[in-house]
């Protein structure tokens, strides 16, 4: 999954882009408006995390904006602004969900997938695809009711392929939800991890077509 | 007397009394100038008239062949006589007399002039060296009569016209009073907590500089309660965000080392920022309870705000069970919803701190406007419930709390008018605590229920 996060302060900032991209997700970090602006016209992101009083504006105005141009990209707020009127104001400008600071970093986790999940259209966070059994909240997988363990990269990729079962995935694309901007990604790495799953979850786990990339294996 | 205070009526009272005594003044005047001309003109109807018959008489009298004979003089047409006369000698012997003259009217004549008795105005007159006198007499009854009929001629209007006049005074004031009226109602109609302002348009100009003053004073207030939001929102901005950024680097310093005491220190480090973040937190709350903006100019459902936060507060790492029970019907309310979410929140985390563990924390919002937050846990001893809304007070010592949430929600209380229940233990049960708060209703679904 690729998370935009907009976050001025930078000790906050570090902390919430270590903690997703420690659970596999790459993340980019901007810390104004216009940088988010650009952000999202460059590439195509999962969810974006959205602080509301940035040195550049305020986000509800940002949000009303990317909601008003038809952009339906998942919102979570992270914001100081704890008021009810506030809560009102986030979700009535099109917020998907609103987190008040502090918060506590695997609630921020969790609160991530819940969207996720609810944007893949699957919002039951038990998953069953032919003898996997996939928590998408616990981020565990029983295979024959035996447990599997992933590493966090291997997860996110697995994730991306259960979150759109039966379509294609380019390479490129695989790349984007699992790295940052500008991360040195070697050429092989997708191919690595795609590997890593089959020989823990099974060879037919992932099918791929010839130079145009993966999908999820019929369950 | 006490004036009423209506200034309507007061103005409609005092004109009215100020025509009528006007008008009785002018009409006392009137009587009394009349009276003295009539008095002069009757004065000299009777003077004309005895010089008038005094030559006649004395031509009469003196042709007489016999003198000192009594002359009655017959009627020549019945009529009333208003005046009537005699004609007498120096011996007072009666020499003639009119038909309707009644004798012991005269007094004894004692020289020319005007003479009053107590029934008749009187005139003397006489001619040849007195010899023959004459009184001519008119009864004082006459003049009474006719100074009747003036004063009656003057004050029947008055009763006719009084009432109209005071009526015509009730009409002129209402219509003058009609925008000051329109003003108080549209007054009247507001919202208590409404800081809109009210419309001047079409004031008298004695009037129209309060309402210009009381629009003034609703925005400089209106201006007050939004610095203190702005004020609240930068300061928890401010706050906040390097909290939440240390606690987030607390929690990846425990995540990311392997050293059990550094774990063990960053876990330390986090309590003690959250701690720091509730006091903070309590503290902002405790300063709009008691001076910030409890009321919005528009009335909310109020189940809106008791769903967010409530649902908010199920998500959280360490709260038990809370149920919501939320009646079907918007309940409407002019509660500031921040206010509102500040008074749940504070019942329910008490609730939960207080309660025992593991046991639900029912949330019920009654279609009436009443807020119920309840928990099993102990009884709280009636000594201790009357002093849990005092500020530092502890309901247990050894949990954790800064002693300041319902001290908070019955600020909230007290400043909007609604009304706090602590009852331990809470109704149909042995055990546990309740909290019940009537919010404040929308003053039109008071008046229907």
């Amino acid at each position: 999954m690729r998370i935009l996060l907009v976050e001025d302060d930078t000790v906050l900032g570090a902390a919430v882009r270590d903690e997703i991209a420690g659970a596999g997700q790459s993340v980019d970090w901007v810390m104004r408006l216009d940088a988010a602006s650009d952000a999202l016209a460059g590439a195509a992101y999962d969810l974006v995390l959205l602080d509301l009083m940035l040195p550049d504006g305020r986000g509800i105005s940002f949000l009303n904006g990317l909601r008003a141009r038809g952009d339906v990209t998942p919102v979570i707020i992270l914001t100081a602004l704890d008021q009810v009127t506030d809560r009102i104001e986030g979700l009535n400008a099109g917020a998907d969900d609103y987190l008040v600071k502090p918060f506590d970093l695997s609630e921020l986790t969790a609160r991530i997938g819940s969207v996720a999940r609810r944007y893949t259209g699957n919002p039951n966070p038990i998953i069953t695809h032919g003898p996997l059994e996939v928590d998408l909240t616990m981020r565990s997988i029983r295979l024959n009711g035996k447990p599997v363990s992933l590493t966090a990269r291997e997860w996110a990729l697995f994730e991306a392929f259960l979150g759109r079962p039966g379509q294609l995935l380019s390479k490129m694309q695989l790349e984007e939800k699992l790295y940052a901007f500008g991360a040195e990604v070697e050429s092989n790495t997708i191919e690595v991890h795609v590997s890593h799953l089959r020989k823990k979850l099974g060879s037919k786990i992932i099918e791929t077509e010839r130079g145009l990339g993966y999908r999820l294996g019929k369950p | 007397m006490r004036l009423p205070h209506s200034l309507q009526a007061r103005l409609g009272l005092s004109l009215g009394i100020l025509l009528t005594l006007l008008w009785i003044a002018a009409a006392l005047v009137t009587t009394v100038t009349l009276r003295h001309d009539m008095d002069r003109v009757f004065d000299s109807a009777l003077e004309e008239t005895a010089q008038r018959l005094l030559p006649l008489a004395v031509v009469e009298i003196v042709g007489r062949e016999d003198a000192g004979v009594t002359q009655q003089l017959g009627v020549i047409r019945a009529h009333d006589e208003f005046f009537t006369y005699i004609v007498r000698d120096r011996d007072g012997r009666i020499l003639l007399q009119s038909h309707a003259a009644d004798l012991a009217v005269f007094p004894d004549y004692d020289g020319p002039g005007f003479r009053q008795t107590a029934t008749h105005r009187l005139f003397n007159d006489d001619a040849l060296q007195g010899t023959i006198r004459i009184t001519v007499a008119e009864p004082l009854d006459h003049r009474a009569n006719v100074a009747r009929g003036i004063l009656l001629g003057l004050g029947l209007p008055l009763l006719i016209v009084i009432p109209v006049a005071l009526l015509a005074i009730m009409f002129a004031v209402r219509t003058g009073f009609k925008s000051l009226r329109r003003f108080r109602n549209s007054l009247d109609a507001r919202n208590a907590q409404d800081l809109s302002q009210v419309s001047a348009d079409d004031l008298p100009s004695e009037i129209g500089p309060l309402a210009a003053t009381l629009n003034t004073l609703l925005e400089r207030l209106r201006e007050a309660f939004e610095a203190e939001r702005s004020f609240a929102a930068n300061a928890a901005h401010e706050l906040r965000t390097p909290l939440a950024g240390a606690i987030a680097q607390a929690q990846r310093l425990r995540t990311e080392t392997t050293d059990a005491a550094a774990a063990t220190r960053a876990t330390e480090i986090e309590e003690t920022l959250k701690r720091l973040t509730r006091r903070t937190e309590r503290l902002m709350q405790l300063a709009r309870a008691e001076g910030g903006r409890l009321h919005s100019d528009h009335e909310l459902d109020l189940r809106l705000a008791v769903r967010i936060v409530v649902e908010d507060m199920q998500r959280g790492e360490h709260a038990p069970g809370i149920t919501l029970d939320l009646p079907g019907a918007p309940v409407l309310s002019s509660l500031d919803p921040d206010a509102l979410g500040i008074l749940c929140r504070n019942l329910v985390e008490n609730a939960i701190r207080h309660g025992s563990d593991n046991c639900p924390v029912d949330v019920i919002l009654t279609p009436d406007g009443e807020l119920i937050v309840a928990n099993d846990g102990p009884v709280v001893p009636q000594d201790h419930l009357a002093r849990l809304t005092e500020r530092f007070q502890r309901g247990d010592p050894w949990r954790d709390g800064s002693g300041l949430g319902l001290f908070i929600v019955a600020a909230i209380a007290k400043r909007t008018g609604s009304v706090l229940t602590l009852t331990s233990p809470r109704p149909g049960a042995e055990n546990g605590f309740e909290a019940r708060i009537a919010l404040p209703q929308s003053a039109a679904r008071a008046d229907a229920v």
